[in-house]
């Protein structure tokens, strides 16, 4: 009677039967694309923003109305981040990360035996699951430090608990996972949209320049790694495939609303995509104050879940950059049916889509997670960290900055960087990226690699000075101390795990 | 032989079970005619006796002779000549004209039987007597009798006496009276009868279903527990569940809804699982019946037993850990050739039983108000710019020009109705002696109390017994039930009827002058939370669900030796079932609903076929009954499900879903299969019917588990010394009846999903390139060695008579302890998965089962008992994964899950946050420092343990008088121990100004001269922001008392039954859910609920709940 009680699972295949069907195995690498640190990651369902705004809430220079109710927002102003409170939060991070990785390891172990594939599609499919590998162990170790470093699947219950691996070792197999991607990888050339969606020699390459960036700061302050970065960044824009949206006529077809409007452009090097019909984006629902609510409006409810505060505006000169004018990276007003909504605080415009607000309740834009202009921003900085403040240097910061200060001359722009020190050209990249980088996530990993806080006044708007971040307090009233630069391991994991140590200051 | 007259009810209950083996006697009938009888004789007889006759042929013939004088007329004298004839032509002219036919048993024993006669003419024969209690002496006024099988009957009068007029000297007379045990007294020719009537429940005689068999009750050494038919019956009831509630001691079942088809949840002694399932397992006529339940015609069911302890449950082994519900169902009817048909219906008006508290209009204004005037306090307003409240927009359409609302909007009243509900039962039932019909129609029409919600039921059921010969019976029982119902959200924390019912704003009307629903964006000048219209939302929305079951099964049972039946049976259950759902284009408003349909079909088929061989045996002062058998089973799955979006109108609904023009999520769909395979045995022994003991155990092999563990063995013992009958207590007259029993033993739970012990890779797919690309991951990791959880039971249990049966109880006390548990066990997520489904923890489970009934008065008018019973149970968590870590199983919503598993701590522990209050002005500084001001809620930095879901103590109180025709019940139930999380307060009461609420967030709020109180201040929930974690203010005590049912029932004299043609006829009126005591600080609803009914550790917890209503009903049972 031993076959009446076999199972064979008829609406699952066995792990066994994945070696001999190649569209199991794409699918395996196709799934990267969405979980860990994908869509997931970036969508804003509901009150407690996207987990992605974690960085921006613990920066205190963002701020969600909706915190009162999930409070991961809450705490991290407070500065009150616990492995506890935060469990579940930081453990959908953790878990999410590492099925990423455990997936990739499943496809990187299995595919370089399998039939069926070509050799061009097995070497980019391998060089996809190491570029989502790569991109979740840069997320952990940045925001963890060290953690267990994994390069095989685990598939049995012996050996589970894996103690933490330094971080040097991590961002090593980050590395290698990258290069061999871009060596061996087959990737397309072209911009990621223009690439089908699917991982470039462009998005590849930004990330190790991404990489290198962060390994040169803290907490490894591994300067050599300034010269990798710039070569990495620099291989990217001497590939002359990607560039930055220009302007069109009018300030609502500036370079920000085309960014805002459409997702085919040479400035996406890496995103998310979505798609109303089939995974559409919940941001449109981010960019209304709730209590503002304009005729017609097509979600139940609205939030200012990331909300740029008054001290964060202030970055920016209202009178040269066009970024802070209402309608180009932010707005505090809606007009509808011949009336104006006046918001009284600043919201997210990037993400507002007026179909989606008013006819369909999905959103359909991608969500851009490197853009060009950031891989010149890199290639400036970490140029002038390792060669000094050359002209190729001012030249990438100047690209940026001119689209920002539209009536301003490139010349004059030019002049105020030549002959800057190297450290006050490097601030300048900073205030910078704080500046066109504001809806892209930046700023609590600049805070962590190069432990500065931003200042800003409300005087002196546009002017920003730099303070040590360790003993400063936040925008709401909440020092620093230099445990808060990573987070805690969530509570679970620890409880599961016995050969991992909790992060300093948080026992 | 003429078998021994048996009480119509154990001759039932054996009947159906089909163990009962005819070992009075070894017989074969004269339809084999065997080779003896065909041996050719010749006779001479002249005016011999029939003795001399029939002693002539056995000798002959070589048979010995076996008669009881009573029947054979001996002495009749008869002349026959015949030559060279068989023995069997001789022996039927012998006995031509004496109403007798004969069988030769396989040791040559001749036996004599009464035939089957052709119909006599009517000749009616006169039958007179005296009916007394059996134990005073007294006579009884008001006892009915009737003539069996007929309608012809009457009743006692004032001094006892009777008389009636028989069809035949040979029928049987069928006395009745409540409170005693009825009576069946055959005739046998005699026109005077006396009848003493004995006192209802003389222990131990009654029979008991104990699962593959019969045995009577004082041989069980399990813990069983018995509602009956007449039990069943009090109460009219759509549902058989509910009707169980209260009657068995250890058996609780939480009502969480008043909706036709809520959801009842039924626990045995505690939880004993965490993740593999507590319910019961259901068998209805020896086939599972794993889902419907709760839609099985409950008119239909002639009783209910649930085996409790190891030594009654280890018989169903691996499913058995959670307790058995035996159902067993009406059939044919056995008594006589005449054909009777019964009705049974009711009728009922339901009304919402309580409402809570919602506000009006000018206190929902009132809240909007203050929260403006607050709005400063929270946010950053630079002097001159605070936020001002203008309700010029809504002027003229919500509110007059003086600025108060137009309309007032009871949303409670407006949602709800009174519902009226109907339900008919036709049964038709025959019977003789070969074989036995009965057919059973069923229609009912139930509805809900809020507006739309019904269900509606037709069943069939025909069942056919036949016994063709004596070594030989088969039969079949089939069920047709199909219900319709609409139904309401009852799950989640969504925008559900049984929310907005309280939240929607009461500004609102019903529907717009315009004729127009009112949509939550009609109000302009307030923020509110996108909310669709209660009314809209119930009158326009489906939600149906249609159901198809066909369950039944068929057997043949072969009558091996007089000892020994084997039987074989199959039984299968097959349910279709539909749900259409469609939500219409501008449900929450014009502008965000497009119309939206989604549409599931599934189809589950079960089989099983179960052989088992029985062997009885009965020499009086030695009884065995044993049972060894062997089960195959198979349960099949699958289903299609398709979404769809954008409907140009809402003609379509779900009829067209091609309509839309939009693919509302992937069409999907899924399979799967389980098997099992199980061996079992039970061997009981009474010995002097003092000292009993049972073996059982059965060996299991399921799909669902590891490779390495496929089979698992449970066994039990259960042992029984009925004390009253060893003379030292027998000769103590206070006591009737004195039984202890014991019994230890395993079983266990396989109530897991599929493929869980193997490593799959399911299959989806993900946006990619702009269209749909394949996707897959690994599902889990293997664990080849999943296996059973294991639960082992040790019950004492102890029956005691006191006083000539005044006073009877029955008490046991368990432990159970639940190991190798079917826990989704946290792992490293480093490994990629969270979770491995493995067997690790236990929980244990003790208390007491305690049931009493007191005969407090009982004269002949007037008969007075109650039956206090109550279960006390201690739920504990042992031991949980490898280090014992905590497990955070969910429902979860606010604050992240509600509940936690923690060792030492009961399955069902809430877990959130402290509130000490709110913070006064006096620590403002204090506040701040916490990032909060006064009046805003002043909590624990931790989240803690703060309340217990599952109650300690359940029970209840029964009353039951009878004066005269008439009988009175006063059921009252309670429940103590427990404490509910009051969901709903979240945004009822702690999140102002988004929706509408609770009068207590604007009366009892914080204010300068209001510190002392939990409820925060008023906060403008748009304006700014919420402070909301579940806490210790959503925790209130859970203990309650409901009046349950208080009915009355009139039972028509048979005097004029008789004149009327009818057998039997009662009307009833009855009062349901009367009334509810709970702690004042409750607000919602009832205490009783989950708005999380898929989760095991959810009791309790709430977000709103559907009102459970207050029913009147009429009932009437009628046979004739």
């Amino acid at each position: 009677c031993q076959d009446f009680l076999t199972e064979s699972p008829k609406d699952q295949i066995s792990t066994d039967q994945l070696l001999g069907s190649p569209d199991a195995a794409s699918g395996l690498v196709n799934g990267l694309y969405r979980d860990g640190q994908g869509a997931g990651f970036y969508n804003s369902g509901g009150f407690g923003g996207a987990d992605v705004m974690m960085g921006g809430y613990m920066s205190g220079f963002f701020d969600n109305e909706g915190k009162g109710e999930r409070i991961q927002g809450q705490v991290a102003q407070d500065l009150q981040v616990d492995p506890e409170i935060l469990n579940q939060f930081f453990d959908g991070w953790w878990s999410g990360h590492y099925d990423v990785i455990a997936r990739a390891n499943t496809a990187i172990k299995y595919i370089p035996d399998m039939n069926g594939f070509s050799e061009d599609e097995r070497q980019r499919l391998l060089a996809e699951a190491r570029f989502f590998r790569a991109l979740n162990y840069f997320s952990l170790v940045k925001f963890f430090g060290d953690v267990p470093l994994i390069t095989e699947p685990i598939e049995g219950l012996t050996n589970i608990e894996v103690a933490r691996t330094g971080s040097d070792a991590v961002y090593s197999q980050i590395i290698n996972d990258l290069n061999w991607a871009i060596n061996e990888g087959n990737l397309g050339a072209q911009p990621f949209p223009m690439n089908n969606y699917r991982i470039t020699q462009g998005a590849a390459r930004t990330l190790l320049a991404d990489v290198h960036l962060q390994m040169a700061g803290y907490p490894l302050q591994a300067s050599e790694h300034y010269a990798d970065a710039a070569d990495a960044a620099r291989s990217v824009i001497q590939a002359g495939q990607h560039a930055l949206v220009e302007h069109g006529e009018t300030v609502e077809e500036s370079a920000y609303n085309k960014l805002r409007t459409s997702d085919v452009d040479p400035e996406f090097v890496y995103g998310i995509e979505y798609n109303p019909e089939i995974a559409s984006n919940d941001n449109p629902r981010i960019t209304i104050p709730g209590v503002i609510r304009p005729p017609g409006i097509n979600y139940g409810r609205t939030l200012n879940a990331y909300r740029p505060i008054q001290e964060y505006i202030w970055a920016y000169d209202p009178d040269v950059d066009l970024r802070v004018q209402n309608k180009q990276l932010f707005h505090n007003s809606i007009e509808r049916e011949g009336q104006t909504f006046e918001f009284g605080e600043w919201a997210p415009y990037l993400w507002f889509e007026e179909e989606a607000i008013f006819e369909t309740g999905l959103g359909g834009r991608d969500i851009r997670v490197y853009r060009y202009a950031e891989v010149l921003l890199i290639a400036a900085e970490a140029i002038a960290r390792s060669e000094g403040v050359t002209q190729e240097a001012i030249t990438y910061l100047a690209d940026v900055r001119d689209r920002a200060y539209w009536q301003t001359d490139r010349s004059a722009i030019v002049a105020e960087l030549n002959g800057l020190s190297e450290q006050e050209f490097v601030e300048e990249v900073w205030k910078e990226r704080l500046r066109e980088l504001a809806l892209n996530f930046k700023v609590w990993s600049d805070i962590q690699r190069t432990r500065q806080y931003p200042v800003t006044d409300e005087d002196n708007k546009g002017e920003i000075i730099f303070e040590d971040v360790i003993g400063h307090s936040n925008n709401w009233g909440q020092t620093y101390e230099e445990y808060h630069l990573l987070y805690p391991i969530p509570d679970d994991e620890i409880q599961t795990n016995p050969a991992l140590e909790q992060n300093p200051g948080y026992n | 032989a003429v078998y021994a007259q048996a009480d119509s009810k154990q001759e039932q209950k054996s009947f159906i079970s089909q163990a009962s083996v005819f070992n009075d006697s070894d017989i074969r009938t004269t339809n084999t005619v065997s080779e003896t009888l065909k041996q050719v004789v010749t006779v001479n007889y002249h005016n011999h006796t029939l003795r001399y006759a029939l002693q002539d042929v056995a000798q002959k013939a070589g048979f010995k002779l076996s008669y009881i004088d009573q029947k054979v007329p001996m002495e009749k004298r008869i002349s026959l000549s015949l030559e060279n004839v068989t023995v069997n032509k001789v022996l039927w002219k012998i006995l031509e004209g004496t109403g007798l036919r004969f069988a030769v048993s396989p040791n040559n024993h001749l036996v004599f039987m009464e035939r089957m006669m052709p119909k006599k003419e009517v000749k009616l024969e006169s039958v007179s007597g005296t009916v007394t209690d059996a134990s005073s002496g007294e006579t009884l006024p008001g006892v009915n009798i009737l003539v069996k099988g007929t309608s012809t009957g009457t009743s006692t009068d004032a001094s006892g006496e009777y008389e009636l007029n028989a069809p035949s000297l040979q029928d049987t007379l069928v006395f009745s009276f409540i409170g005693y045990q009825t009576q069946e007294v055959p005739i046998q020719g005699r026109s005077q009868i006396d009848v003493s009537m004995q006192l209802q429940t003389v222990s131990g005689d009654e029979l008991v279903v104990t699962g593959y068999g019969v045995q009577k009750k004082s041989d069980v050494t399990g813990s069983i527990g018995m509602v009956s038919a007449e039990e069943l019956q009090e109460q009219p009831s759509f549902n058989a569940l509910k009707s169980l509630r209260g009657k068995v001691a250890g058996v609780n079942i939480f009502t969480n809804s008043g909706s036709p088809t809520g959801s009842n949840r039924v626990v045995i002694r505690g939880s004993g699982s965490i993740n593999a399932g507590t319910q019961p397992l259901y068998v209805v006529d020896g086939v599972v019946m794993q889902d419907g339940i709760e839609y099985m015609n409950p008119n239909n069911i002639e009783s209910m037993e649930v085996l409790k302890d190891a030594s009654a449950t280890a018989i169903y082994g691996s499913r058995g850990a959670n307790g058995v519900i035996l159902v067993t169902t009406k059939r044919g009817d056995t008594a006589s050739g005449d054909v009777s048909v019964t009705y049974d219906g009711s009728f009922s008006v339901g009304q919402m039983a309580s409402k809570m508290d919602a506000m009006n209009a000018e206190e929902f204004m009132e809240v909007q108000r203050i929260g403006y005037e607050n709005a400063p306090l929270f946010d950053d307003y630079a002097p001159g710019e605070e936020p001002q409240l203008d309700i010029t927009p809504d002027m003229g359409t919500l509110f007059d020009d003086a600025g108060n609302p137009l309309y007032d909007t009871d949303w409670q009243e407006e949602v709800s109705r009174t519902a009226l509900s109907h339900d008919h039962q036709i049964g038709v039932q025959s019977g003789g002696e070969k074989s036995s019909f009965g057919g059973f129609l069923n229609y009912t029409n139930n509805e809900g109390v809020i507006l739309n919600s019904w269900m509606r039921r037709a069943s069939a059921k025909i069942v056919y017994d036949a016994s063709p010969k004596e070594w030989l019976s088969l039969g079949t029982n089939l069920r047709v039930n199909r219900t319709w119902e609409n139904n309401i959200e009852e799950g989640g924390g969504g925008q559900e009827v049984r929310r907005t019912m309280v939240e929607f704003a009461p500004i609102l009307p019903v529907r717009m002058p315009s004729g127009d629903y009112s949509h939550f964006n009609d109000v302009k000048s307030l923020t509110l939370e996108g909310q669709p219209n209660p009314v809209q939302r119930a009158l326009e929305e489906d939600r149906l669900r249609d159901r198809l079951q066909l369950f039944g099964n068929a057997y043949l049972a072969l009558q091996i030796t007089p000892n020994l039946e084997f039987r074989t049976q199959f039984g299968v259950d097959n349910t279709n079932y539909e749900l259409r759902n469609y939500q219409p284009t501008d449900l929450e408003s014009p502008a965000t609903s497009v119309g939206s349909a989604y549409v599931e079909n599934s189809e589950t088929t079960y089989w099983q076929n179960e052989n088992y061989l029985t062997y009885l045996q009965d020499t009086g002062s030695h009884r065995i009954n044993a049972v060894l058998g062997a089960s195959w089973q198979q349960r099949m799955y699958r289903d299609n499900a398709v979404g769809v979006r954008n409907f140009p109108n809402d003609f379509y609904r779900t009829n067209s879903i091609d309509a839309a023009t939009e693919v509302d999520g992937f069409p999907a769909s899924g399979s799967w299969d389980w098997t099992m395979n199980s061996f079992f045995a039970r061997g009981s022994y009474t010995f002097d019917d003092t000292y009993s003991v049972t073996l059982t155990s059965r060996m299991d092999g399921s799909s669902r588990f590891g490779k390495n563990n496929k089979y698992g063995f449970f066994p039990s013992v259960g042992v029984g010394w009925t004390a009253s009958n060893e003379g030292f207590i027998s000769n103590i007259d206070a006591i009737d009846h004195l039984k202890v029993r014991g019994s230890v033993g395993r079983t266990g739970n396989t109530e897991i999903g599929v493929y869980q012990s193997l490593s799959t890779i399911g299959s989806g797919t993900v946006l990619l390139g702009g269209g749909r690309q394949n996707s897959s991951a690994p599902q889990r990791l293997a664990n080849p060695d999943l296996e059973w959880e294991k639960t082992t039971q040790y019950n004492i249990g102890m029956e005691l008579d006191l006083f000539n049966q005044v006073v009877s109880f029955e008490a046991d006390y368990y432990y159970k302890k639940t190991d190798d548990l079917l826990l989704d066990r946290p792992i490293p997520s480093t490994t990629g998965f969270d979770v491995v489904l493995d067997n690790v923890g236990s929980v244990s489970n003790q208390g007491v089962d305690f049931i009493m009934t007191t005969r407090n008065v009982q004269t002949p008018d007037f008969f007075w008992s109650s039956t206090l019973n109550f279960n006390y149970n201690k739920n504990r968590v042992e031991s949980l994964g490898k280090e014992d870590e905590d497990i955070f199983p969910g429902p979860n919503w606010v604050s992240g899950s509600q509940t936690i598993l923690r060792v030492g701590e009961p399955i069902g522990t809430f877990y959130g946050f402290k509130r000490m209050g709110t913070w006064n002005t006096d620590e403002a500084a204090e506040a701040a420092d916490a990032g909060r001001i006064p009046g805003e809620a002043k909590r624990s930095s931790d989240r803690q343990i703060i309340g217990y879901g599952m109650p300690e103590w359940t029970g209840s109180f029964i009353n039951k008088f009878n004066f005269k025709n008439f009988d009175f019940t006063a059921d009252i139930q309670f429940v103590y121990g427990s404490e509910i999380m009051q969901e709903f307060l979240h945004t009822a009461e702690d999140r102002q100004a988004l929706t509408n609420g609770i009068a207590t967030q604007l009366y009892e709020a914080w204010t300068e001269d209001n510190q002392n109180t939990p409820i925060q201040r008023i906060r403008h929930q748009p304006l700014s922001g919420q402070n909301t974690q579940a806490d210790t203010h959503w925790i209130v005590d859970g203990s309650y008392i409901r009046g349950n049912l208080f009915s009355i029932g009139y039972n028509f004299n048979q005097q004029a039954l008789t004149n009327w043609g009818l057998q039997r006829l009662r009307i009833t009126a009855s009062l349901e859910n009367a009334f509810v005591i709970h702690h004042p600080d409750f607000k919602g609803h009832d205490p009783e609920g989950t708005s999380w009914g898929g989760n095991p550790n959810s009791q309790n917890i709430f977000f709103y709940q559907y009102p459970k209503p207050r029913t009147f009903t009429l009932g009437v049972n009628l046979r004739f």
